[in-house]
């Protein structure tokens, strides 16, 4: 088995802010221009706040590429997904996603794991997310300071 | 004292539901919930008209901001509404349970 990329942050909001902010308002922090389908063609992404709801972006021309469907949402302790991005539905890894309440905030922590499904390229991108992961969470994090 | 009808009817829209659990930790203030959701404050402020309406939000006034509190104990008609029906499961589960011949695996 690859092993999971498990990233933890501690945000200053409390969970129900983080998590809204984590899901809902995906479009107001995620790095879309670097970490996306389209990259600079990228003009929203968005997740569906439910069970079954797609996790996406819109590129310029009106067209949405799915990125994964989230599995559990459980407000505000909990969202997983399988995640795809780019590539095809059967591909699909896995990312959860818990908000735990902590004495400065909420700890957010990230575990993205079933890098099997990928093949030959498991390993590679394990390495990138595990780069990846951390750039992202470092603007969300960013976004939930900010107060906006 | 609602209706569970009038509540159900409040429950029955996704961000309305989004907006309870976003208050269901502490109260908050429209502006603070039109930051976590991506919902515009007239369309907000009209999902809170219907929560306190069906009795399930109160609004606090704070200075010249409402803070909105949960009130849980607005769910409580509704609470025994779906109760009502558990009950009566039980009452079918009993009755059948007396009645050895009505079993459904015997069938007519």
């Amino acid at each position: 088995m690859i092993e999971p990329v498990v990233k933890e942050v501690t945000v200053p909001a409390d969970p129900e802010a983080a998590f809204a902010r984590f899901t809902e308002g995906l479009d107001l922090w995620w790095p879309r221009g670097t970490h996306s389908v389209s990259e600079a063609e990228c003009a929203s992404v968005g997740m569906e706040g439910r069970e079954g709801g797609a996790i996406f972006e819109v590129d310029r021309s009106g067209t949405r590429h799915v990125w994964g469907t989230i599995r559990e949402w459980i407000p505000p302790r909990v969202v997983s997904f399988t995640w795809h991005p780019g590539r095809a539905p059967d591909t699909r890894q896995t990312v959860l996603v818990t908000f735990e309440a902590a004495e400065e905030g909420t700890r957010v922590r990230l575990e993205h794991r079933g890098w099997e499904a990928l093949g030959d390229e498991a390993r590679a991108t394990r390495d990138e997310y595990d780069t990846g992961w951390t750039g992202v969470l470092a603007d969300y994090t960013r976004s939930l300071m900010a107060g906006v | 004292m609602r209706a569970p009808a009038q509540i159900l009817d409040a429950l029955s829209d996704p961000t309305r539901r989004r907006i309870l659990e976003l208050i269901r930790g502490r109260a908050r203030s429209v502006s603070e919930v039109v930051r976590m959701l991506p919902v515009s404050q007239p369309a907000v402020s009209q999902h809170l008209r219907v929560l306190r309406e069906a009795g399930l939000v109160r609004a606090e006034k704070k200075g010249r901001s409402r803070i909105y509190h949960l009130r849980a104990q607005g769910l409580e008609p509704l609470g025994r509404y779906v109760a009502s029906f558990w009950e009566g499961a039980l009452d079918a589960y009993r009755a059948s349970f007396d009645d050895p011949h009505d079993r459904e695996e015997e069938g007519p």
